[in-house]
C-alpha cells in the first residue's frame, strides 16, 4: 500500500467533509451547542414542573362519616409538610355550586348537553369529570375507604397520592389511639423493629453506576451519527457527484482508496463522539456541582480522578468502535447510488445499533465471555462495567480485540465490494440477487458475494438477537429456535433467488467409503482438537469455565431432545450455512486452499469463544476438507453429527467416556505419547482424506460429477 | 501507444417481452449482451484517433476498458510508454493515461489548485515540480483567474478546462477523452480542440470519442466507427469519405450506419441476439 497516496486521498476526503456545512453542523454544532442546551433546558423544565406541582392547590372532597371527615381535615391542615402537597377540601355543597357554574358556562357556549349516563353519575364523580375536583375519599358500607381519581389526569394522580398519604396518617393515628385505649405502649408496639437502609457505596460508585447506564447510549449514538453522514458522503455522495469515476482514473488500488475514506470517516466519527462526550460530561458536571440551584452546598462533591481509568478505556474502545461503525455504514452505503437511497439503506443499521446500545440500561445484563463478543452490545456493557468499577480487564481485552477484528473484517469486505464494477458503476445491489424481481432471476444462478455477506450477516444478527432472546425465554427449546434460524435462512434464500440448490449445497450422495473416510477424519481431528483444547484451557480459563457451564446445562435435559437439538439440528443447519451456502458460493471464484481456510475460519469464529475458535477450527477444517473433496454435504453432516453426539455422550456417561476423552496435559509429557497421539490422529486424517475422495467405479467412469 | 486486442465486455440488462400465453401485456426478463464485441485496434504515438458511433454503440465502455477503469470480460489492453516498455499492471498503466469523460466530475469543495496539488501527491510528483506544472498548465489553459476558486463556483467552460488540467498534471503519454467538447461554447470547444492538436504535435497519443463529425474530420488522423459494440469502419477521414463517395464525414457516417441497418434487416451482418442497442451503464 502506498502510504503517500493514502495520505493524499485522506487529506482530500477530510477537506471535502469539513467543507460540507451539513457535516460540520452535525459534528460540531450539535454536540457543542445543542446537546448541552437541551440538557440544561430539560433540567430547568423539570425543576419548574416540580415546583409548580408542589405549589398548586389540589381540590379534594371527603365523603365519609362526619367524625372521620373531621379527623382527616385535621391531618390535612396540620401535616401538610408530610403530605408534600397542598390540598383544599370542598364540601358537597361547594362541589355542587361549582358544577352548576361549569354547566352554565357550557350551556352558554352551547357546548354539550348532559347525557343520561352523565346524569346517573353521583355528584362527586361528576365533579371529578368536570375537573371541579382532583380526587375524593369515599367511605364504603363496610367501613373501608376508596380513593377515587382519574389516572389520565396528572393533577388527579398527584391528588390520589396525597389522599393516600392522608389515609396512611389517619390509620397510624387510629392504631395509636386503639393501643393507648388498651393500655399498651404504642411506640413500643408499632416500632418494635426499627431499621434504616444505608448505602455503603461511595458517591463515586453511585454516580459511576448512573453514568455507566446512560453513557453507552450517548457514546454509541454519537459515534453512529458522527459516522453516518460522512459515510454516506464518501460513498453514495461520491457516486452522486460523479467523482468516483475520477478517483478510478488515479493510480491507486481499491484498498488504498477505501483506506483513505475509511480513516477519514473514522476520524470524524471519533471527533464527533469525543465532542459529544466532553460537552455532555461538562453539562452533567455543571448540574451535579449544584450550579443550577445556585448553591454549591446542594451539589455533590466528587473525586473525579477515580473515573480517569474508565474514561481512558472508554476513549480507547470508542476509537475501535468508531472504526467498526464506519466500516458497517460504508459497507451499507456503498450499494446506494444517491444520498436518498443511502439514507434508506442505513436506517435499519441505525435502528439495530441504537437498539443494541440499550443493553447497558437493562438490569442484570453484564459483560460476560459471551456478551463480550456481540458487536455494539459489548461496547455498551464494557463502558457500564468500567464505570461500575468491575475492572474485568480480560473481558475488556476481548471487547477491544473483537472490535478490531470485526472492523478489519468489515474493511476487507469493503475493499472487495469496491472491486465490484456493479457497485462502482451504480448498479447498486447487483451482487445481491435478493433485490431483483424474482421473475427476473435466472433459474439455476449461483449466489454472489453480496448474497453471502447478506445471508451470513442476517443469520448472525438473528442468532444474536432473536436466538439469544429465545434461549433466555424458552431455555432448551430456545436452542431449537436458534438452530431453526440457521437451518432455514440459507435454504429459503437459495430457494428465493432460484439458485441450483443441489449444486450450491452439494446435495450429492457419495460412495459409502466417503462416509467411512469422513468418520476417520473426524476421529483424527477430534483427538487433535482435544489435545489443543487441553493445552489452551489453562490459557483461556474463562472460556473453559463456560464450557463446563454448557455441559452442566446439557446434562439436565432429556436425551432424545438433546440428540435432536444439539446433535442433529446443528449438523444439518450449520453445515447448510457454512459448507453449503458459504463454501458453495465462494468455491466458484477462489482457489481450493483459500475456500477451505476461509470456511473453517468463519465456522470457528461463529462459535464466539476464544478457546473454541482453535478447537472448532481444527474440527471445522476436517469437515470442510471432507465436504470439498467428497463433493457432498452429507459427509460433513455425518461428521458434525458424530462430533456433537460425542459431546453429549461425554456428559451422559462421564465415568466411561470422560477418562477416554479428557486428556491430561501431564500425561503428554512423554515425547513418545505425544508422537503416538499425533501420529495416530494424523494417520486417521490422512487415510480418511483419501477415502472421502473415493468415487467408486461408476463415478470414475464419469457417472458422477 | 495503446492497443486493444479482441476486447469484449458483457453486461446484464432487463428487457420487456410480451407474454401472450398468460395474456399479460409484458413481462421483464434478464439477459446478457455484449456492449463491446471483440474490438481490436491500436493508436500510435503522435496520432489522434476519433471514435464515432451512435448512442449506446459501446464507446464509453470501450474507453473505460482502455483507461483501465473497467476489466474486460475477454481480451486485453496493452499500453506502451515512450520508452517502448509494455505496462500490464492497470494501476501502473494509469500513470501513463489521462482519462476524461462526462462522468469524471471534479471535487466541488476544493479549489482547482488544491485539486491539482492533491493529484500531484497521488502521482508521486514532488511539491515544487507540482507547483511548476500547475503554473504551466494554468497558462496553457488560461486558468489564472479561477485557479484558486472552488470548483463549485466555476462556469461549465472553466470546469471543463479544470478537468483537462486534471488529466495533464502527470504529463501522460496517452489521452483518452470521452466527448470532451460536449455542451461547451464555441470558444471553450476550440480551446480543447487546439489543446489536443498541441498534444499530438508533442508526440502524445490521443483517442477521443465525439458526436461532432466536423470537428473529427478536421482534427483526427484516423477514425473508428463503432456500432453495436463492433468496429464497422476504420481509416483516415479522407479515405472513408472516398470509400463511401461522401462529401463530408457526416455523410459517410450516415451511409455507414444505413449500411449497418440494412445489413441487419437482410440478415447479412446480423448480430447475435445478445448484443445491445441499449445505453451502457
Amino acid at each position: 500500500m502506498k502510504i503517500a497516496a493514502v495520505w493524499a486521498l485522506f487529506k482530500r476526503e477530510m477537506m471535502d467533509i469539513l467543507r460540507d456545512k451539513k457535516t460540520v453542523a452535525m459534528m460540531i454544532l450539535l454536540p457543542i451547542v445543542l446537546y448541552p442546551l437541551l440538557i440544561v433546558a430539560m433540567v430547568f423544565l423539570m425543576n419548574a414542573i416540580t415546583t409548580s406541582q408542589e405549589e398548586k392547590v389540589y381540590k379534594v372532597c371527603l365523603d365519609t362519616e362526619p367524625e372521620i371527615s373531621r379527623e382527616l381535615l385535621t391531618i390535612i391542615n396540620e401535616d401538610e409538610e408530610e403530605i408534600g402537597y397542598k390540598l383544599k377540601v370542598l364540601t358537597s355543597h361547594e362541589v355542587e355550586m361549582k358544577l352548576a357554574d361549569v354547566k352554565k358556562e357550557e350551556s352558554a357556549k352551547e357546548k354539550k348537553q348532559d347525557t343520561e349516563a352523565e346524569e346517573e353519575k353521583d355528584l362527586l364523580t361528576r365533579g371529578l369529570d368536570a375537573k371541579v375536583l382532583n380526587g375524593f375519599i369515599r367511605q364504603k358500607e363496610d367501613g373501608s375507604f376508596d380513593v377515587c381519581y382519574l389516572s389520565a389526569q396528572t393533577d388527579s394522580n398527584i391528588a390520589k397520592n396525597a389522599l393516600n398519604d392522608v389515609l396512611g396518617l389517619y390509620r397510624e393515628k387510629v392504631r395509636r389511639e386503639t393501643l393507648d385505649e388498651e393500655g399498651l405502649d404504642a411506640d413500643a408496639f408499632l416500632d418494635a423493629v426499627t431499621f434504616q437502609g444505608h448505602d455503603l457505596s461511595s458517591t463515586e460508585e453511585s454516580v459511576g453506576n448512573q453514568i455507566g447506564s446512560l453513557l453507552p447510549f450517548f457514546i454509541i449514538t454519537s459515534v453512529l451519527l458522527g459516522a453516518m453522514y460522512p459515510a454516506i458522503d464518501v460513498t453514495a455522495g461520491e457516486k452522486e457527484r460523479g467523482t468516483l469515476e475520477t478517483l478510478l482514473t488515479l493510480p491507486v488500488t481499491n484498498l488504498e482508496m477505501i483506506m483513505s475514506k475509511f480513516l477519514a470517516v473514522s476520524l470524524i466519527a471519533c471527533i464527533s463522539a469525543f465532542l459529544n462526550v466532553v460537552s455532555m460530561g461538562g453539562a452533567m458536571m455543571f448540574l451535579v456541582s449544584g450550579a443550577m440551584s445556585g448553591n454549591s452546598e446542594m451539589g455533590i462533591s466528587l473525586n473525579y480522578s477515580v473515573f480517569l481509568p474508565g474514561i481512558g478505556f472508554t476513549l480507547l474502545v470508542m476509537v475501535f468502535f468508531a472504526m467498526l461503525v464506519t466500516a458497517i455504514c460504508m459497507c451499507t452505503c456503498i450499494f446506494a447510488g444517491s444520498f436518498k437511497e443511502a439514507n434508506n439503506y442505513i436506517t435499519p443499521v441505525m435502528l439495530v445499533v441504537m437498539f443494541s446500545s440499550y443493553a447497558a440500561m437493562v438490569p442484570n445484563v453484564e459483560l460476560t465471555q459471551k456478551t463480550s463478543v456481540i458487536p455494539v452490545v459489548n461496547v455498551a456493557l464494557m463502558i457500564k462495567s468500567l464505570f461500575g468499577f468491575t475492572n474485568d480487564y480480560g473481558l475488556y481485552g476481548i471487547v477491544l480485540f473483537t472490535n478490531i477484528a470485526y472492523s478489519l473484517l468489515a474493511v476487507l469486505v469493503l475493499s472487495r465490494l469496491y472491486n465490484s464494477e456493479a457497485v462502482l458503476f451504480s448498479e447498486g445491489f447487483a451482487s445481491v440477487h435478493l433485490f431483483s424481481k424474482r421473475s427476473d432471476m435466472k433459474k439455476g444462478q449461483m449466489p454472489g458475494g453480496g448474497d453471502v455477506v447478506l445471508v451470513m450477516s442476517l443469520t448472525l444478527l438473528l442468532m444474536l438477537y432473536i436466538g439469544t432472546f429465545a434461549v433466555a425465554k424458552l431455555g432448551f427449546y430456545g436452542v431449537a429456535v436458534q438452530q431453526g434460524i440457521i437451518l432455514l435462512i440459507p435454504l429459503l434464500y437459495a430457494w428465493y433467488i432460484r439458485t441450483d440448490i443441489k449444486k450450491l449445497f452439494s446435495f450429492n450422495m457419495p460412495h459409502p467409503a466417503a462416509f467411512a473416510g469422513g468418520f476417520l477424519m473426524f476421529v483424527g481431528a477430534f483427538i487433535l482438537a482435544l489435545f489443543v483444547g487441553a493445552l489452551l484451557a489453562g490459557v483461556f480459563k474463562e472460556s473453559a469455565d463456560n464450557l463446563v457451564e454448557l455441559n452442566d446445562f446439557l446434562s439436565t435435559q432429556s436425551k432424545p431432545l438433546t440428540v435432536i437439538f444439539i446433535a442433529l439440528m446443528p449438523a444439518m443447519g450449520e453445515e447448510l450455512l457454512f459448507r453449503g451456502f458459504f463454501m458453495g458460493t465462494i468455491k466458484e471464484k477462489y482457489k481450493p486452499a483459500l475456500v477451505i481456510a476461509a470456511t473453517a475460519i468463519i465456522f470457528a469464529a461463529y462459535h464466539m469463544s476464544i478457546l473454541r475458535f482453535f478447537t472448532v477450527g481444527i474440527i471445522g477444517l476436517s469437515f470442510t476438507m471432507a465436504a470439498y473433496r467428497s463433493r457432498s454435504i452429507f459427509v460433513s453432516m455425518m461428521m458434525h453429527f458424530c462430533n456433537n453426539l460425542a459431546a453429549c455422550l461425554v456428559e451422559w456417561y462421564p465415568g466411561r467416556l470422560q477418562k477416554l476423552m479428557e486428556l491430561d496435559p501431564a500425561a503428554l509429557s512423554s515425547p513418545l505419547a505425544v508422537f503416538g497421539l499425533f501420529g495416530g490422529a494424523a494417520a486417521a486424517v490422512l487415510l480418511g482424506y483419501y477415502l472421502v475422495g473415493f468415487r467408486g467405479k461408476r463415478a470414475a467412469e464419469g457417472g458422477l460429477s | 501507444m495503446i492497443r486493444a486486442e479482441a476486447l469484449c465486455k458483457q453486461f446484464d440488462r432487463t428487457v420487456m417481452s410480451e407474454d401472450k400465453k398468460k395474456g399479460k401485456a409484458s413481462r421483464s426478463k434478464k439477459e446478457t449482451f455484449l456492449a463491446v464485441d471483440h474490438v481490436s485496434f491500436e493508436v500510435q504515438t503522435g496520432e489522434i484517433v476519433g471514435l464515432l458511433g451512435p448512442n449506446g454503440a459501446g464507446k464509453t465502455t470501450l474507453l473505460r476498458m482502455l483507461g483501465c477503469l473497467m476489466q474486460p470480460t475477454e481480451g486485453s489492453v496493452m499500453i506502451t510508454d515512450t520508452n517502448g516498455e509494455c505496462i500490464t499492471d492497470p494501476v501502473k498503466a494509469k500513470n501513463h493515461i489521462g482519462y476524461l469523460s462526462g462522468n469524471t466530475k471534479l471535487y466541488h469543495r476544493l479549489s482547482v489548485r488544491e485539486m491539482l496539488q492533491m493529484l500531484g501527491e497521488i502521482y508521486g510528483i514532488d511539491r515544487e515540480e507540482t507547483a511548476a506544472r500547475i503554473e504551466k498548465i494554468s497558462s496553457v489553459l488560461d486558468m489564472g483567474e479561477f485557479l484558486d476558486n472552488r470548483i463549485e463556483r466555476l462556469s461549465t467552460g472553466q470546469t471543463q478546462r479544470a478537468s483537462i488540467a486534471r488529466t495533464l498534471i502527470h504529463e501522460p503519454d496517452i489521452y483518452i477523452f470521452d466527448e470532451p467538447t460536449l455542451g461547451l461554447d464555441i470558444l471553450s470547444a476550440d480551446a480543447i480542440v487546439s489543446f489536443m492538436k498541441q498534444q499530438k504535435e508533442a508526440g502524445k497519443t490521443v483517442l477521443y470519442s465525439t458526436h461532432y463529425l466536423e470537428e473529427a474530420q478536421f482534427l483526427c488522423d484516423r477514425i473508428l466507427m463503432i456500432c453495436k459494440g463492433r468496429i464497422v469502419c476504420e481509416g483516415s477521414p479522407e479515405s472513408i469519405m472516398e470509400r463511401f463517395g461522401a462529401e463530408s464525414l457526416r455523410d459517410a457516417f450516415h451511409k455507414v450506419m444505413q449500411e449497418q441497418n440494412a445489413g441487419e434487416e437482410s440478415g447479412e451482418t446480423a448480430m447475435e441476439e445478445t448484443e445491445s442497442r441499449e445505453e451502457e451503464p
